[in-house]
Formats: C-alpha cells, sequence, structure tokens
C-alpha cells in the first residue's frame, strides 16, 4: 500500500506540474478558485489554507492540534496537492510536519478512506481537513499505515499519547 | 346594439393613434403584471391591451355603455377615464420582478410616476416601491433579484460538484441535484455513486435535466446562466477553431454558405431570442442531425435537447474526439442540405458525394467507438 502510495504520488506532482498552466479556465480551476474564495469568507476553525505560490494546484495548509490531543499546541504544515481531474479525484494530502500517528506514513502521507475510494466529488478541501482534524483525535488503528503505532495505540494508549506528545513538542513548536 | 359596440373601439383606437403612452396607464396592473412576466415589451403590451379590449368583459364594457349612455362627448381626458378605473387601480397586485433586464416596462413606470399627480392611489404607490427594488437590482448586478433569502438560494441551488449554480440540473434518484455535465462526469470518473449521499445511481448518460428546477434557476438566477452558456459557447468555438485544417476549410465553406440559408431560418424562429445567426444556424444542423443519429436520449424538451447536445457536443474538453465527430458529421449533413437545396447536381460532383460518405463511415465508427469506450 505504501509502495502504490509512493508511486502515485511521484508520478501525480510531475503531472501537474508540467499541466498546469497560470491562468487556467477548466473546470478544475474554477472549482478550486470557488473553493479558495468560500475557505476566505468563511475560514474553519484552527485550520487554514490557501496556494502556495502562484501555483492554484499546489497548497499548503495548517492544522492546530486539537487541546485535549497529544498532538495539542502543535501547528502542523500539510502540503495539498490537486490533481488536474479534481473533484473527481482525491486530492492529496501530505504531513510536512513530523507527526506520530498511525494513519500517516513515514513520508506524511495521509491515509484515510475518502482521500482514495471512499472519495466524492462532493467534497471540499474544508470537509477534507475537517476530517483530518478528526483523525488526529481519534485515530483508525484498524486501517493504519504504521502497524507499529496502531498496536501501541491499542495496547498501551498512555505510552502512545506519550510519544505522540514528545514528537509534538519536537518538531511542531 | 351592433354600432354601439363597435363605436367605443373606434374611439379607443383614435385615442391610442392621439396620445399611445395614455394607454399604458389604463391598463390594470394585474395585466401589467402577467405582461412583465410573459416578457412583452411595451409595445406588445400596447397590442395586446387592444385584444384585451377585443375580448368580452362585461365590467369594462358596461363601462363603456355607460360612458355613451352620460352623454358626454367622446373625450380624449384621461383624467375621466382613470377616474372610471380607479377600482381596478385600487386593488393592487404585488407583483414579483424576477427579470431585472426590464428597462421597457420601467419606462412605462416612470411616465406613470409623472403623471401621479392627478391620480394619488395606491396602485401607483406600489409602483413605486417597485421601482425601488428594481433600482436596487441594478445597483447590485451580482445577484438576480432582491429577495431577503437570495444567498441561501444560492446556496440551496448550488452544486456540490462545480459549486456554482445549477446549469442544466439533474436530479439523482436520492433527490440530490447537480448539473448534469457534472454528474455524468461525476458517474464517469467516480462510479455510479451519489456525490452527496454515495446511494446507487443508475448510469449517469440516461440523466434527464430536472425542468422545473431549471427553470427556477434560470428566473432567479439569470445573470450568472447567462454568463455561463456564453462561457459555453466561446469555448466551443475556440475548440472547433483548433481542430484541423480539415475543418477550418470546411469552416469557411460552411460560413460562405450561411448567409444564403441563415435569413430564412432565423426569420422561422422569429428573432426573439438574442442569439445570433451563426448560433441559430448550428442549432439548426444539430436539431436535425440529432433527429437522424440519436435514438437513445428519452426527449422530453426536444428543442432544450437539441440546444443541450450542441453545446455538449462541441465543448467538452475531456471529449475532443466526439466533438470532431460530431463536426464532421454536421458538415456531411451540410454539403447534403446544401446540394438538397439548390438542386444543382453540378454543385456536388460524384466525388466529393463519395468523401462526403466516408466521412461519413468514418464519424459512425468513431462514434461507435467512443461510445464502446465509455461502456
Amino acid at each position: 500500500m505504501m509502495i502504490s502510495g509512493g508511486g502515485g504520488r511521484s508520478s501525480w506532482s510531475s503531472s501537474t506540474s508540467s499541466w498546469v498552466p497560470t491562468t487556467s479556465v477548466s473546470a478544475s480551476g474554477k472549482r478550486i478558485q470557488r473553493e479558495m474564495v468560500e475557505l476566505n469568507n468563511d475560514p474553519p476553525p484552527d485550520s487554514s489554507a490557501g496556494p502556495k505560490g502562484d501555483n492554484l494546484y499546489h497548497w499548503i495548509a495548517t492544522i492546530i492540534g486539537t487541546p485535549g490531543t497529544p498532538y495539542q499546541g502543535g501547528i502542523f504544515f500539510l502540503d495539498i496537492k490537486f490533481p488536474s481531474d479534481y473533484p473527481f479525484k482525491p486530492p492529496q494530502v501530505v504531513f510536512k510536519t513530523r507527526i506520530y500517528h498511525c494513519n500517516v506514513d513515514p513520508d506524511g502521507l495521509v491515509s484515510m478512506g475518502i482521500l482514495k475510494d471512499d472519495w466524492s466529488p462532493a467534497l471540499t478541501i474544508t470537509k477534507v481537513l475537517l476530517a483530518v482534524r478528526s483523525i488526529l483525535t481519534n485515530p483508525d488503528p484498524y486501517n493504519a499505515v504504521v502497524p507499529g503505532i496502531a498496536h501501541l495505540y491499542l495496547g498501551d494508549r498512555a505510552k502512545h499519547d506519550d510519544i505522540a506528545a514528545e514528537w509534538t513538542v519536537r518538531f511542531a513548536k | 346594439m351592433e354600432e354601439q359596440k363597435r363605436s367605443p373601439r373606434k374611439q379607443k383606437l383614435a385615442l391610442v393613434d392621439s396620445n399611445g403612452q395614455n394607454l399604458a396607464t389604463l391598463l390594470s396592473p394585474r395585466f401589467k403584471s402577467a405582461a412583465a412576466m410573459a416578457g412583452w415589451d411595451e409595445e406588445a403590451l400596447l397590442l395586446a391591451s387592444l385584444v384585451v379590449e377585443d375580448t368580452p368583459d362585461r365590467d369594462s364594457k358596461h363601462k363603456k355603455r355607460y360612458v355613451l349612455h352620460s352623454k358626454t362627448p367622446p373625450t380624449n381626458s384621461s383624467r375621466k377615464r382613470r377616474a372610471l378605473r380607479t377600482p381596478k387601480a385600487r386593488n393592487p397586485v404585488t407583483f414579483l420582478d424576477l427579470d431585472a433586464e426590464e428597462t421597457p416596462r420601467k419606462d412605462s413606470g416612470r411616465k406613470k410616476e409623472g403623471k401621479k399627480s392627478c391620480v394619488d392611489n395606491e396602485g401607483s404607490k406600489v409602483e413605486e416601491v417597485g421601482n425601488e427594488l428594481r433600482e436596487k437590482n441594478q445597483g447590485a448586478p451580482s445577484s438576480g433579484s432582491a429577495l431577503p433569502c437570495i444567498d441561501k438560494l444560492r446556496d440551496e441551488l448550488s452544486c456540490a460538484i462545480c459549486l456554482e449554480i445549477c446549469f442544466e440540473p439533474s436530479t439523482t434518484p436520492c433527490g440530490h441535484s447537480f448539473c448534469r455535465k457534472c454528474l455524468r462526469s461525476a458517474a464517469d470518473k467516480c462510479g455510479k455513486k451519489c456525490p452527496k449521499c454515495r446511494q446507487l445511481i443508475s448510469n449517469g448518460r440516461s440523466c434527464t435535466v430536472n425542468t422545473v428546477l431549471w427553470n427556477t434557476i434560470q428566473l432567479l438566477f439569470p445573470q450568472e446562466v447567462e454568463a455561463r452558456k456564453a462561457a459555453s459557447a466561446s469555448k466551443g468555438r475556440q475548440q472547433v477553431q483548433n481542430l484541423s485544417p480539415e475543418t477550418a476549410f470546411f469552416d469557411n465553406l460552411r460560413n460562405s454558405t450561411q448567409p444564403r440559408g441563415a435569413p430564412s431560418r432565423s426569420m422561422r424562429r422569429s428573432g426573439a431570442t438574442a442569439s445570433t445567426t451563426q448560433d441559430d444556424e448550428d442549432a439548426a444542423l444539430a436539431r436535425r442531425l440529432q433527429r437522424e443519429i440519436d435514438e437513445q436520449s428519452p426527449e422530453t424538451t426536444r428543442i432544450r435537447a437539441a440546444r443541450v447536445r450542441a453545446r455538449r457536443g462541441v465543448s467538452t474538453g475531456q471529449h475532443e474526439d466526439a466533438a470532431l465527430a460530431l463536426r464532421l458529421q454536421r458538415e456531411e449533413f451540410l454539403q447534403t442540405f446544401r446540394g438538397s437545396n439548390q438542386d444543382q447536381s453540378n454543385r456536388l460532383p460524384s466525388s466529393s458525394l463519395a468523401r462526403a460518405n466516408l466521412r461519413a463511415m468514418a464519424s459512425r465508427a468513431m462514434n461507435l467507438r467512443i461510445s464502446e469506450r465509455r461502456r
């Protein structure tokens, strides 16, 4: 699973960077622009997102760790890459800040159902960020990409939380 | 009796000729609002008012007779007439002005305001409010009308896929509506599930436009709809121009034949629409073509379906092949059509006929391949 994810990622990023024109009038570009406007008008709580540079298809987002979780106080940066046929294909969400989480692979790739087979074109980046925030609160160890962390989470929750909090202090502050 | 009936009508006609604008004030607000909904301009309104006078209306006839019996000479005094009509004007109908682009009606409203001094009834007050409302609309051109809940409506009538106002909405069996094009793409690329609730939906190909919803959207957001129509049309043109030198050649050929064919056809369709003759020609051709090649999709309203088909056929970014095939077929048709139109066999030599046939076969094969690939 990890391998396929990594492979898709590299080809993906190359295709998006070569394909995207700066002044796009395509359907995907329009939709992304619209999402940007809506994010500005009605920003989600404790997170933000926007284009990284002049490339509309490459965004950067931040999530502030929810209080009451081992990630509290941390600021996590994410990279969001939109495929050229967005919204019919899911965006790719990668943690740029290191995080100790069973659903985030060592490269930072977020593994969630809605970012893979369960993607729906009616989902927006706002909803994706909300979902990422919710897996920070409630990890899904049964669909984990890092089995070791999932094991620890199920077996010794306190130790898992300690390590996660330590990583947050080390990398996300 | 017969004479009595006719004479007031003549008198009315004379009245219109002498001061035609007075008539606008004679119309009841109810009639005006109905006319506004039908999109009539001032001229049509005046004409219609004459027709209305002819229709058997107990009330008005009685009044006419009353005018005759009172032995007053037929004057042009509009004050008197308005005085007679006040009961009708007292009963104003507040109408929802959905179209912001009704300057003729607004003008008539202005005239009425100018003469308001003689009759100060509630009807004119309502008219005034209406005018204010319309002016507000023009102040904020982004919103189609000044309904208080327009933002909620905009959210509600937006397509969850493209996040814009639904364009030709199609409704799934589970009750969610999307742009037809968006729903089709979603079904093609994301599986046959409703994007909102993941319920199984039928083949996105067979989806039909929800007519009521589409008409509602067109009434509420005319500007957005027009902008999108224009965008898709220009996109289609661009794409057509980018196709190939051969099609460019046939394009020229088509343009050269256009002035001959276009006037008669556009006249038949009483140029009420603001479309150009080229659009008309395109639509006519597409309609004919559709009749020939299309048996799969159920036709609800034929003209609309043809228009949709024409637009979709040339505008979709992904299916360039389909656009090319349609284009070729259109040219093939145009050639044969031109031949039959003029009845000149020397205009179509056998070699070009053969070429046309070959092209038709190729395009049909291409169509088949496309439909197979989609399946």
